[in-house]
């Protein structure tokens, strides 16, 4: 095996070649499929019922943690139409999408009888957050009439499960094949091209839990923000930061398939904090405030912060993806 | 047509006198003719050229300045990463910037390298990294963020009183970023880059699907002309300006989304709608939706557009916007006219001229732009 691997390392474009195939079919395809089958789920089960509470929490849930699991890979398919936001319209700094719901139930406007229609509403009042409020939000359960707000259910877990399931269908019949076969007329041009991607990928989604996922709810010690925390009223906060970490795991793996040593350092640095995640007792982030959960929130924020500092001043370079002074600052 | 013209107020008349079309240079030799020289001059920081913020290879980070040769005539150290300068248009004084989302700005002495003051940017706010002075220097304005109200702000500072905070207005739109003065007048032109971003998040983006980017000109305090993108386009965030002696401006953008052929160029001349740069869409690609830094040659031909990511420099005609040649040149970032057109700096240490006089400087990172003195 340790020769394989020594051969491998010796042919670096069929190795990066190999390795996008491994996470196009272990890491990408699954990912997506499993989205498109829980979204069908909610979308049947709230057709069922639109009652708060059981069986329609247990598909949100499962629903939403798929979305998670693939919510990093921002691009292709998922880039198209916006659908990553029409599925997760987080931040809402501004508080658009409560704003946007309360706008549609005052109005009962029948712009939400059909999933078609609804696609055309405001991207704030559809997907995942959209849903949360209606479902969990104290200020929603009995806002305007209970039969306009079980059909705005309806159609936003129907209008999820259409974006969900036309990105697993352009993932698998098309986009999947550009990715691991590069040409001068796919998006990628060169294997090199597509794990560039994917490390971006990984890169970004690392960045997003850091700064948003966690940042966002723990402010400054000064002037914590509980409120701020993502999907804190179904209390999925934390959640969202262990079902990143444990796909981005897999991805940065995969990724580093050919430099065991980085790979052995990426596995202990998501290791320890998945099990930092694990001590936090606080599911939605509300006792940022409380210096006892603080500390553990901010030592889950370091731990991501010394992943993605593995991942660009090592696995980068490796790959043969890291980037100049100017090309890294981004401003 | 892709682009719409918002709206439009005409301004007082800006017919230009012999005067204000001078050049900065031919108005401080107006100056020393009429023996209104100021107390220190550029003259005495060793007749830079150009400055740019640098980061240096074991760490730390410095302020330059670079004469027309080439030289680094001096080197400055800053306390953080800056992102751009601002120069006195007479007194060898420069405002260095801390990179966003920084809450400081240095003003140098570019004699001494002594710290002239200070600029503290008030509480929820911080620096855009961008600045511009008065034409007779007497103020200084900056971009800043409004975090928690999410509203682009220009400061406004009494130069005169040590850097004196003495105001601020609406920018426009959120996230400026660049600003420039149109040549001979007091208009400032803004590139509202239309991304939200709040410091709890550091750099995070948090607006992308609702950003609306803009340009936006202000005189008299008041915004007297808007562009905005097509919506097909919100995407595209206009950053970096450069203005010509004709006042075109030309605007730099970066594309916040998945599209790797977007334009990243646009020219626009007030009153006239934006006209936005043609490529073929394999040279977009190159640029890997990222344009760092834009500038007109000296002689307004040409405008350059560097992509340090695509690690590219491409020069346009000015005339109808199209591209002519491209330059292979790792991180380029930063560029400036110059009498031999254009000079091109990079992440790499490397100062380039268009005519390819090269310089290296390997113990020097040329942050992002390079600001003509």
């Amino acid at each position: 095996m340790r020769l394989i691997l020594a051969l491998v390392a010796l042919l670096p474009l069929p190795a990066l070649a190999d390795s996008t195939r491994s996470i196009v079919d272990e890491h990408i395809l699954p990912g997506f499929a499993a989205l498109a089958e829980t979204t069908q789920t909610l979308q049947n089960t709230a057709a069922e019922t639109c009652t708060r509470g059981d069986p329609l929490n247990t598909a949100y849930n499962a629903a939403f943690d798929a979305w998670i699991t693939v919510s990093h890979l921002r691009f292709g398919p998922t880039e198209q139409e916006d659908r990553a936001f029409a599925l997760a319209f987080w931040p809402d700094s501004r508080g658009a999408t409560p704003k946007a719901l309360s706008r549609l139930i005052a109005n009962a406007d029948p712009v939400a009888e059909t999933a078609d229609t609804y696609a055309e509403v405001s991207i704030a009042a559809r997907g995942f957050f959209a849903l949360e409020f209606l479902l969990y939000d104290a200020a929603f359960a009995d806002q305007g009439d209970a039969d306009y707000r079980c059909q705005l259910i309806q159609t936003i877990t129907a209008d999820i499960a259409a974006v969900s399931d036309a990105m697993q269908q352009d993932w698998q019949n098309d986009y999947a094949a550009k990715l691991i076969e590069p040409s001068a007329d796919s998006p990628y041009r060169t294997p090199a091209e597509a794990t560039q991607e994917l490390f971006k990928a990984l890169n970004t989604g690392l960045q997003f839990t850091s700064e948003n996922r966690l940042g966002r709810p723990l402010g400054t010690f000064d002037k914590p923000r509980p409120n701020r925390a993502e999907a804190r009223r179904s209390a999925r906060s934390l959640r969202h930061v262990e079902l990143s970490l444990t796909s981005l795991k897999s991805l940065a793996l995969a990724l580093a398939a050919d430099a065991p040593d980085i790979q052995e350092k990426l596995d202990q640095r998501f290791t320890k904090a998945i099990d930092v995640a694990a001590r936090v007792d606080d599911p939605s982030f509300a006792g940022v405030a409380d210096p006892g959960t603080r500390i553990k929130v901010e030592a889950l924020q370091s731990a991501v912060e010394s992943i993605r500092q593995a991942v660009a001043l090592d696995l980068g370079p490796r790959l043969g993806v890291s980037v100049g002074f100017n090309a890294l600052d981004g401003d | 047509m892709i682009w719409g013209r918002v709206w439009a107020s005409r301004s007082a008349s800006t017919h230009l006198t012999a005067i204000e079309m001078a050049t900065r240079r031919q108005l401080l030799a107006g100056l020393l003719a009429t023996s209104l020289v100021p107390r220190h001059s550029w003259a005495d920081a060793g007749n830079p050229a150009f400055l740019s913020a640098a980061g240096l290879p074991g760490g730390g980070y410095a302020l330059c300045g670079i004469s027309d040769a080439l030289d680094v005539v001096f080197r400055i150290p800053l306390p953080a990463r800056g992102h751009a300068a601002a120069a006195h248009p007479a007194r060898a004084e420069a405002v260095a910037f801390a990179r966003r989302p920084g809450t400081f700005a240095l003003v140098i002495d570019c004699r001494s390298g002594k710290v002239l003051a200070k600029l503290q940017a008030p509480a929820d706010r911080h620096f855009y990294g961008h600045g511009a002075f008065s034409a007779d220097g007497t103020r200084l304005y900056t971009t800043e963020n409004d975090y928690e109200a999410a509203e682009g702000r220009i400061g406004i500072w009494d130069v005169n009183a040590g850097y004196r905070r003495v105001g601020d207005i609406s920018s426009g739109g959120i996230g400026p970023h660049d600003i420039k003065r149109l040549p001979g007048t007091e208009t400032l032109v803004i590139a509202n880059g239309g991304i939200e971003t709040h410091p709890d998040s550091g750099r995070s983006k948090l607006n992308l699907p609702t950003m609306r980017p803009n340009l936006s000109y202000i005189e008299d305090r008041q915004i007297t002309e808007q562009i905005e993108l097509d919506t097909k386009l919100h995407r595209n965030s206009i950053r970096h300006l450069a203005v010509s002696k004709t006042s075109s401006v030309a605007f730099a953008m970066q594309w916040q989304g998945d599209k790797i052929d977007a334009p990243l160029l646009g020219v626009h001349k007030r009153g006239q709608a934006p006209r936005l740069a043609t490529a073929p869409a394999d040279d977009w690609r190159a640029m890997q939706g990222y344009a760092g830094s834009v500038a007109f040659s000296a002689d307004g031909e040409q405008i350059a557009l560097t992509s340090p990511r695509g690690g590219i420099v491409q020069f346009y005609d000015q005339r109808d916007a199209t591209l002519q040649q491209t330059l292979q040149m790792a991180d380029a970032c930063g560029v400036a006219p110059t009498q031999d057109k254009l000079v091109i700096t990079s992440g790499t240490g490397t100062i380039q001229t268009l005519s390819g006089q090269t310089v290296q400087n390997d113990d020097l990172l040329w942050d992002n732009h390079l600001i003509p003195v």
